[in-house]
Order: structure tokens, then C-alpha cells, then sequence
């Protein structure tokens, strides 16, 4: 039987750079992904004219060579920083929201994005100025955190970091609550909700601010060609190092000793491989509900994993249009468009079928021209379901419904922006949740994860980390992991799972 | 600035600090029932998209001079997905020395899928068609890839009519849709113009699919008969048939698509409202014709055989017998997405549908490429 050191389950974000980290520290690995690329959800696709991106609207903490951000200085020292060529975006924003009458753009930066808010209320700039204050203290907190490898000393926390402790345990309605803003501040400060998914009632503030405040700050970018050129620098980094990425290549078995220890895994083909350390980059309802036997699954990782929530199930609508962004009279790369600003409201009504209530909308001809041929323009609108309602659609309703639903959206949006999309749509193609559930195997079609909820937050998560884990030998990350969903958490979480296992590779000497 | 949500002094940090506390409560009291093994969305994901399916051929029923009709079964255990009429299913099997795989549209109705019946036609063209025809038989089993492709009629891009034009097996999904229209599993207008030599060549019967919301026209370029047009599919006919509320699809020869798209421009119709189904990419002109030395990576093995200039790399590990993915055969799905580790290539503009980060990190779409020296390269493993 071929061995390795440390075999990684997919390779999405979390899978290749935990594959990058293993290999830095001189240790064989190899990657077994079940699609033909790597990527999962980071990836593109080609429609005549049109490449679209599958998933990434926005990638922050990436900031500037001169001012990086986190995940820049990550993917430095992985050593795929000069693989990728970024571009940066302009604005923040584009808000449409009915209920309230909302229609204005934000900027990036913090300075810049706390004047604009004096449009929305004459003191917008003293909050604003005010609530970054606060996230500022929050992401400082987090990185001191961070560096006493999550044992800080409390009298440090208590005096340094108050605010952060006492805001700890709120969820985001609760702390603006507490934080006494104008509705209209708060309303603009909510619009990035769906980034994570999860309703104000249970979104933890500290993850929200913190994910803002990286965005205000630092601003955001995305990679010229699309999030495979992402992908596409990870392999070739791996390859580098002297790693193995083998395709079409699904797991379905993690294979454990009689000591309960992982000893390697099977694929779909019957063929195994030995390996003391796994490290899983998909969701742990796989991986202890099919990949591991059940004898392996002590009780309380069922327990663990039957009291998480499943994230939204996503939806896209990818439109190639053979008119330019300029002639449809779109200036913007990122839209929101929502029903409300009230995402308790939209998190319930987002449950079914049949009300689009929010969506977020990317022209991304306004950040990158050459895109798409002249001419023309890319438009792909996202949204959630937050509940199962795909689950029980029949296969032959199927592509009529997921068409009602596409259409729905793109009316929706020309009404909030008064253009007229649908005469020139020369390509389309529509993801659900069956889409999203084929293409990365999580279940139900999530592609946030497991929802951000009061007790299972960005910090419990983290603090509880080791506590979450169960089979020695196996670690899980991605967006499934203690950092939650999204571009930077993603890759993030994979790197540490990947510091985790080199640790544990070293206690047990080897 | 202090953040403060309660009046009692220390409270805030207090819940702050009972959070793990509390989530390991909540995990102690989850019940530790057994996860579900399999999501409705993932059953439903994965009835639409089996991955490939083992097949056997059922009946194979000659329908004109040159054109097989060949009914698949779904071998024991398996089942056909349900798909959007228009899409085409790939076929691989070992035939000699070689292992081939080849697409097919699909002729038979989304619902007769469910019902494991698949249908395809086939002419007699190439070596694979040819096996077909002449070798296998009924009883003969076949790797059917899942039904793929993206030249279906869609309600939101495409106008309600579409006048569908075709020539030699070019016809085949449009009888899926004049099926599907029929049993009420698409909902357009379909007016079908099929240009044949003459009524010899015609591989379907007209009559049998005219009917509510389909119109067969068959314009036959060496004969004339009664209820026949007589000619070539040009503005003129075209004229009569299109309206403002009009989509193209075209499949057939590049020669066809090149004469009814001037025509369709005289008329000055929009080009974007113009779908056709790509042809396979096969060999190419070459003044010399030079063979290379290919290595070739699956996973850990290793393969060395030899390649030669003028045909695309798919077809020289086909000829070597190694089983390579592939679906569309024209460069454009991307299934065959494989790694250069070096040598030079060729792949031509209008066969090039590579994703841009694959030209700036060196990714190939085998199908769709030549090689021009030695080269080594990496494919993805077949694993049905
Ligand atoms: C439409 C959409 C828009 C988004 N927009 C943004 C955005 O703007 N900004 C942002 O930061 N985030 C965004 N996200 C979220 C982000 O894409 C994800 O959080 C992130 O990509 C998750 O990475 P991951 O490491 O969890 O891996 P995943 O992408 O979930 O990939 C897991 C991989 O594992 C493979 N795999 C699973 N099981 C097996 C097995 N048994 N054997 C072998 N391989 C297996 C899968 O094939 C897959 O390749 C968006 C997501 C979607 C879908
Ligand atoms: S098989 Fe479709 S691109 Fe090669």
C-alpha cells in the first residue's frame, strides 16, 4: 500500500492550503479530490463567449502589497503570493432595499465610508467613527488571541480589551441595540449580512464587526482571472513542493486502526492508501456520518455535529449579456438588493421558494473591463435558501423551477436598477442547491458551512477547537471549520488544521 | 467609547465569559442520534447526475441509407437520469486495441429515460459509429456518460419559437425536443427544417412528429417530391418561418452552419438569438506529418506512447487503449482539463474554450489539442 504523511480529503481553499502548509514543513502529502479540477467552490466556468466565476464576489483581507492584508501575508508564506495577480475594487457597495427606500453606493475605507454615512444621518460620520473604534479593539483582541495560542492572560484582556469582552457574548442585534445607532447607520452597517448568512439574532457581533471592519478598511479585491486562477497557484504550489493532487478521486472511506487512530483511506475505486493524519475539507456530517465507520464515531462527535446548523443553500443565476455594463446603465461591480434591510424578516422568508428577498448582485465588468468581450457584460446574482425547501422538488419540476426562480431574481433586479437585462441575455446558467450539493458534496447544497449561530460563533468555535475534535489523526477544516465560510476563513482554516496536524505528528514522534 | 448592553456592573463580561461553558452544555444535551447518510438535495443531485452509468445495448434498427438507431438499457442496478432534451450522452467502450469514447445526442424523451430507455442514432462515420454498426450488438455493453451539454432550450434566454435547422444526424436532439414538446416535458414551439439530398436520406419519419407546436420542413436538394421543399435552407425559406419571437438552433456540418448563417445575417437577424452544436474536433491538415514522444501521468502510473502531429492527443491515447475522460470531444466542456508538465502544443482559436487562468498556468484540453513536440503531461484518472 502507497503511503503518505498526511492525505487531504478535497481540494477546496481549506483542502490546498492545508496541502501547502504539510508541505512547507518537508512532509509528503498527497491531495485526493472527487471533481477533474481543484477548487471546489473557488473555481470558473465556460459558457460560449463568457467565463463566469462560480462563487466569489469579493475576497478581503487581501489588501495591497504595500499595506497587505491577512490572508496576503498567508498566502506569502505559503508561498503562492506571486502566482496570483489581484484586482482591486472601487466601491463597497451598491444598496437597493424597498422597504425603506434605500438606494445609495458606499465606498471602501474607513475614512471614506464614514463621511458617506453623513448622507444617511447628519452625526453618520461620529457613529461610524465610533463603531470602527470598537472594531479595531475587537480585531486587536483577536490577534493577541491568536499569538498566546488562544490562552490569554485575563487581566491583559480586561484592561486592554473591555469592550471586547463585554460585547463577547452578543449576537448583532443585540449589541447595536446596546450601541444606540440611528436606524440608518445600522441598517447600512447590516448589509453585509449575507456574506455570512446567518440573521442578526444569532450572527455573532464580534465575527460580524470583525469581517466589516476588514472590509472598510482594507477594502477587497479579486483575482484577474476568476478564483481558478486561486486554485490553479495553489496546484502548481503543491506541485512545487513535491506534492500529489490526484482527480476524480473520492474518498469514501477514512480508515482507522484497532486503536481507534486513522491509518489511511479508501477511494471510490477500492484503492487504499495508508496515512497516520487525515485532514478532511469537507463538512464533518460526511465525514462522521459516511467517511469514517460508525464504531469510529465516538458519541460525542454525533452529538457535536447534530447540534450544528446547516448554513445557507446557495443559489446563482451566471448571465452572459451581449450588452456592455455601460449601456445597460450598471456602474456598479457589487449590488444588494434586498426586500428589506430587516434580515430577520429576509432569513424567514428566505426559507421557502417563491420570494427572493434578497440578493446579491456582481457585474464584474465594472471591476475588471476585459472580463468579457467588448460588447458585453457578466452579471451573476446570488442568493440563499435557509432552509430545506429543495429537498422534496421532483426531478422532472426541477429545471422549470429552477428557472422560475432565476427569473424572479433578474426581474427583481432590473426594477431596482431600471435596466433591461433579460432581451440581451445571450448565456445563462443557473446553480441551486442540487448544483452546489453534485459540484462539493456538502449536504443539502450548503455553501456557507454550518450557520453562525448564538453558541456556535466565530469564538466559541475557536476556543473549543480541540475540544471539537475526536479521532486521533483526523482534522476537519474549510469553511466548515472554526473560522466559518468565506474566501480567507476558508484557506485559513485548512493552514491551521494543517499547523494542528504537524503538531500532532510531533508528539507522536513521528 | 465602553461598550455596555446591561446595567448590572459585570454582567456583559460575565455572558462573555460563560459562552464555551454554555455551548458545551447545549452539545451535552443533543441527543447523539445517527446523521443522515443521504440529503434529499444530494439524492436529487445525484439522480440528475448519476456521473456514468453502465449500459447495454437493447435494439439497434436501421432508419435510412447510412443511419443506425441504437436503444440503450440501463445494465442491472443502474438507471438513466432524466436530462433537457437537446443534451447528448458520451459512449466509451474497448473496441480492438483501443479504448474509445465518443458523444451522441440523445433522440429519445426525458421521460423514457426515467422509463430506461435511451435512444440515440448513429451514422455511418468514423471508427467508433462504425463499431457500432457493424460490432456491437444487442447485449453489448457500453460506459454511457451522463446526459451533458448545454444546447437545450432554456426559458429565460431563448424566445418561445425556435426554428431548429439541421442536416445529416444533426436532426437527433431536435427529436428529443419534438418528443419532449409532445409529452409536455419542454414547453416551446418548435419548427424544425431539415435539409436532406433526397427523401432517402431522410433518418426519421416527418409525419410522425407534426403536431401541436411542431412544424417539419424538409427541404431535399436533389429530388422533388410532394410535401417536400425543393433547394437549400436559404433566407427566403428562412423568411417564412421566422418572426420577432424567434431563437436559431442549428446542428449539422460546419458547411451548414456557414451557408445558413449568411443567410440569416442577409435577413438581419440577431446573431446572439443563434445556438449551434459544436462538432468534434478532429484531425488536422499538416504539411509533414511528425510523431512525438507523449508521457503521460494517471495519478501514479506512468504511460509512454507516441503521438503524432496532426491528430489531437485524446486520439493517440484512445489509439494506445488508455482510458482518458472525456464528454464532448470539442474542446469545450472541460472534462478532459489536464495538466502540461512540458512540451509544445497547438490548439486552434475556435476550439479554444480553455478557462483563462488554464492558458496563464499551462492547462490543456486534451481533445482539443495537437502536439508539436514531445510533451509530457498529467490527465485526470477514468473512473466509472
Ligand atoms: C455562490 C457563492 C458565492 C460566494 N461568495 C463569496 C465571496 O464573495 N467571498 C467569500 O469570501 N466567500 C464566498 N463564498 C464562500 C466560499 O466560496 C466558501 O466558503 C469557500 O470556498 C469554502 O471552501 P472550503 O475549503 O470549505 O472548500 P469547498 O469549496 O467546500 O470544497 C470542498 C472540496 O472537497 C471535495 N470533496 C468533498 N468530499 C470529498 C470526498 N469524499 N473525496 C474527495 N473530495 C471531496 C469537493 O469536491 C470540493 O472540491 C461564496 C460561495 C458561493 C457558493
Ligand atoms: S471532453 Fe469536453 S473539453 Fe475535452
Amino acid at each position: 500500500m502507497d503511503k503518505y504523511d498526511v492525505i487531504v480529503i478535497g481540494a477546496g481553499n481549506g483542502g490546498l492550503g492545508a496541502a501547502c502548509r504539510i508541505l512547507n514543513a518537508g512532509k509528503t502529502c498527497l491531495v485526493c479530490e472527487k471533481h477533474n479540477i481543484p477548487g471546489g467552490f473557488a473555481t470558473s466556468f465556460v459558457r460560449g463567449r463568457f467565463e463566469f466565476e462560480a462563487s466569489l464576489h469579493e475576497f478581503n483581507g487581501i489588501g495591497t502589497p504595500e499595506e497587505p492584508g491577512s490572508t496576503r501575508i498567508l498566502f506569502e508564506q505559503l508561498g503562492v503570493a506571486d502566482k496570483i495577480e489581484w484586482i482591486q475594487l472601487k466601491d463597497a457597495y451598491h444598496l437597493i432595499s424597498e422597504a425603506e427606500g434605500y438606494d445609495y453606493v458606499m465606498p471602501f475605507g474607513w475614512e471614506a465610508f464614514a463621511k458617506a454615512n453623513n448622507q444617511l444621518h447628519p452625526d453618520g460620520e461620529k457613529y461610524i467613527n465610533e463603531f470602527f473604534a470598537l472594531c479595531q479593539q475587537i480585531r486587536e483582541a483577536m490577534a493577541y488571541i491568536g499569538e498566546t495560542k488562544g490562552r490569554p492572560d485575563p487581566a491583559v484582556m480586561m484592561e486592554k480589551y473591555p469592550d471586547y469582552l463585554a460585547c463577547g457574548s452578543y449576537s448583532v442585534n443585540e449589541a447595536f441595540e446596546a450601541l444606540g445607532y440611528p436606524k440608518e447607520i445600522v441598517d447600512n452597517l447590516n448589509t453585509y449580512w449575507c456574506y455570512l448568512g446567518a440573521d442578526g439574532n444569532n450572527l455573532s457581533f464580534l465575527h460580524y464587526a470583525n469581517m466589516i471592519y476588514s472590509y472598510f478598511s482594507k477594502g477587497a479585491a479579486i483575482p484577474k482571472y476568476r478564483s481558478h486562477e486561486l486554485s490553479l497557484a495553489f496546484e502548481e504550489r503543491i506541485h512545487e513542493l513535491g506534492g500529489d493532487i490526484w482527480f476524480n478521486s473520492e474518498v469514501v472511506k477514512i480508515l482507522t486502526d484497532e486503536e481507534g487512530h486513522v491509518c489511511g483511506i479508501r477511494l471510490k475505486d477500492g484503492r487504499e492508501i495508508a496515512a497516520r493524519h487525515v485532514i478532511a475539507n469537507c463538512s464533518p456530517h460526511v465525514v462522521y456520518g459516511k467517511l469514517l465507520d460508525s464504531e469510529a464515531v465516538p458519541e460525542r462527535a454525533l452529538k457535536l455535529t447534530n447540534f450544528r446548523k446547516l448554513a445557507g443553500r446557495g443559489f446563482t443565476v451566471f448571465l452572459g449579456i451581449s450588452k456592455s455594463a455601460e449601456e445597460l446603465g450598471l456602474k456598479d461591480h457589487n449590488y444588494f438588493v434586498y426586500d428589506t434591510t430587516d434580515n430577520v424578516k429576509q432569513y424567514e422568508s428566505m426559507k421557502k421558494i417563491g420570494n427572493t428577498a434578497a440578493q446579491a448582485t456582481v457585474c464584474l465588468n465594472n471591476a475588471d473591463p476585459d472580463c468579457s468581450p467588448e460588447g458585453t457584460c457578466i452579471i451573476y446574482m446570488t442568493t440563499l435558501f435557509t432552509d430545506d425547501a429543495w429537498s422534496s422538488v421532483d426531478k422532472e419540476d426541477y429545471f422549470k423551477l429552477k428557472n422560475k426562480v432565476a427569473a424572479d431574481m433578474i426581474e427583481r433586479f432590473e426594477k431596482a436598477t431600471g435596466t433591461n437585462i433579460h432581451d440581451y441575455i445571450e448565456e445563462i446558467a443557473i446553480a441551486t442547491p442540487e448544483t452546489y450539493a453534485r459540484y462539493c458534496g456538502h449536504p443539502q447544497g450548503t455553501v456557507y458551512g454550518y450557520e453562525s449561530q448564538y453558541y456556535d460563533g466565530l469564538m466559541s468555535r475557536i476556543q473549543m477547537v480541540e475540544e471539537d475534535r475526536f479521532v486521533p489523526g483526523l482534522r476537519i477544516g474549510g469553511g466548515y471549520g472554526e473560522r466559518l465560510l468565506g474566501f480567507p476563513s476558508s484557506y485559513k482554516s485548512g493552514v491551521n488544521e494543517a499547523g494542528r496536524t504537524l503538531r500532532d505528528m510531533e508528539k507522536e514522534g513521528r | 467609547m465602553a461598550f455596555k448592553k446591561s446595567n448590572i456592573p459585570g454582567e456583559d463580561i460575565r455572558l462573555a465569559t460563560e459562552m464555551t461553558a454554555k455551548r458545551r452544555k447545549l452539545i451535552d444535551e443533543t441527543p447523539a442520534a445517527p446523521l443522515v447518510y443521504e440529503y434529499g438535495v444530494n439524492r436529487l443531485a445525484k439522480d440528475l447526475h448519476p456521473g456514468f452509468v453502465k449500459a447495454v445495448i437493447a435494439e439497434k434498427t436501421p432508419c435510412s441509407a447510412d443511419c443506425w438507431r441504437i436503444r440503450l438499457e440501463p445494465a442491472a442496478g443502474e438507471a438513466f437520469p432524466y436530462f433537457r432534451a437537446g443534451q447528448f450522452v458520451t459512449l466509451s467502450c474497448r473496441a480492438g486495441e483501443s479504448f474509445l469514447s465518443r458523444p451522441y445526442s440523445v433522440i429519445s424523451s426525458p421521460r423514457e429515460a426515467l422509463e430506461g430507455k435511451l435512444e440515440i442514432m448513429v451514422q455511418r462515420k468514423g471508427i467508433f459509429s462504425t463499431f457500432l454498426i457493424d460490432e456491437a450488438a444487442a447485449g453489448t455493453e457500453l460506459i454511457a456518460g451522463e446526459p451533458s451539454g448545454d444546447f437545450y432550450f432554456d426559458s429565460i434566454r431563448d424566445r418561445k419559437h425556435i426554428v431548429a435547422i439541421a442536416g445529416g444526424s444533426g436532426v437527433t436532439p431536435f427529436l428529443s425536443m419534438m418528443k419532449a414538446i409532445r409529452e409536455g416535458s419542454e414547453d416551446f414551439r418548435l419548427t424544425l427544417i431539415y435539409g436532406a439530398r433526397t427523401r432517402d436520406h431522410i433518418p426519421f419519419d416527418p409525419e410522425k412528429f407534426r403536431g401541436e407546436g411542431v412544424e417539419v420542413i424538409v427541404v431535399l436538394s436533389e429530388e422533388e417530391a410532394e410535401g417536400y421543399r425543393h433547394g437549400f435552407i436559404t433566407a427566403g425559406l428562412l423568411k417564412e418561418y421566422i418572426d420577432c419571437d424567434t431563437s436559431v438552433f442549428m446542428c449539422g456540418p460546419d458547411a451548414m452552419y456557414r451557408f445558413v448563417r449568411g443567410e440569416l445575417e442577409s435577413l438581419g437577424f440577431d446573431e446572439t438569438k443563434i445556438r449551434q452544436e459544436r462538432n468534434s474536433v478532429g484531425d488536422r491538415e499538416v504539411s509533414e506529418i511528425k510523431a512525438f514522444r507523449l508521457i503521460v501521468h494517471i495519478r501514479d502510473a506512468v504511460y509512454e506512447l507516441e503521438a503524432t502531429n496532426n491528430e489531437t492527443l485524446i486520439t493517440a491515447l484512445e489509439r494506445a487503449g488508455i482510458p482518458a475522460v472525456v464528454r464532448c470531444r470539442n474542446g469545450v466542456c472541460g472534462f478532459c482539463h489536464s495538466r502540461v508538465v512540458n512540451g509544445e502544443y497547438f490548439i486552434a482559436k475556435e476550439n479554444d474554450f480553455r478557462r483563462s487562468a488554464d492558458k496563464k498556468f499551462n492547462y490543456i484540453h486534451p481533445c482539443s489539442t495537437y502536439p508539436e513536440s514531445d510533451m509530457e503531461i498529467d490527465i485526470p484518472i477514468m473512473n466509472p
